[in-house]
């Protein structure tokens, strides 16, 4: 199962599991951002190369306009998988404590 | 443990359940979940994708052995396709050159201590292994 939902604070939460199945409903959502913005990965507990392929192709977008995307509350499985891909040079990314 | 799963992304939910199940039966910690589920993802996903002329049922084998994790998915009636060969990704670049395209085998070749291929009568078969005692 995988979500995204607003959060009170305009950012959007992730939850569930972000692989190949669900990619699409995530790019689908993803398109719709426009300008910078937050994604809270707190309640996130996946995520495979499907959906890393959703976050490149997402902050790509968004940084050919001057805008990005900040990943906030990474856990340590999540940043290992970020750090290998080459994405902490692309994103800002926050990991949780 | 050995299983089949149809050729199909919808069959992405079984194959992370038998990882589960093979998890709770062979008590292997939890710490290596995530190398695992990625693995038989990424390899299922390409098979799916880029070998769609075969339309067998894949087999997914989990197997630990002392301290050896050793997945093997094996995929029949294909083409070759040898992932060990696939170009390395450039993860230095700029985010302009950036494609998603080989993260997916990219991370098991950091995840795991060794990637196989065979290729036999028309059957294409990946094997990992790790060392479990290494985190």
């Amino acid at each position: 199962m995988f979500a995204i939902e607003k959060g009170g604070n305009g950012e959007f939460i992730l939850s569930g599991r972000l692989d190949a199945s669900q990619s699409g409903k995530a790019q689908e959502l993803l398109d719709t951002v426009s300008a910078s913005q937050v994604l809270d990965f707190k309640d996130l507990d996946y995520v495979s190369s499907a959906g890393l392929a959703v976050l490149l192709r997402t902050q790509k977008r968004l940084m050919s306009q001057g805008d990005g995307l900040k990943l906030v509350n990474v856990s340590k499985h999540i940043f290992d998988i970020l750090r290998y891909s080459g994405f902490d040079q692309v994103f800002q990314i926050e990991q949780s404590d | 443990m050995r299983q089949e799963f149809d050729k199909s992304l919808t069959s992405l939910k079984s194959v992370f359940q038998f990882v589960q199940e093979f998890f709770s039966r062979e008590r292997v910690d939890a710490s290596h979940r995530y190398a695992v589920d990625l693995a038989v993802e990424e390899l299922f996903t390409n098979m799916v994708k880029y070998s769609p002329e075969g339309t067998q049922a894949i087999v997914i084998q989990l197997e630990k052995k002392d301290q050896c994790l050793e997945i093997r998915l094996t995929d029949f009636d294909v083409e070759s396709f040898d992932p060990t060969q696939a170009p390395e990704v450039a993860i230095h670049s700029p985010i302009e050159e950036r494609t998603p395209g080989g993260l997916g085998l990219h991370l098991l070749r950091k995840l795991f201590d060794t990637m196989e291929y065979e290729y036999i009568d028309r059957r294409s078969r990946i094997i990992l292994k790790k060392n479990l005692e290494v985190t």
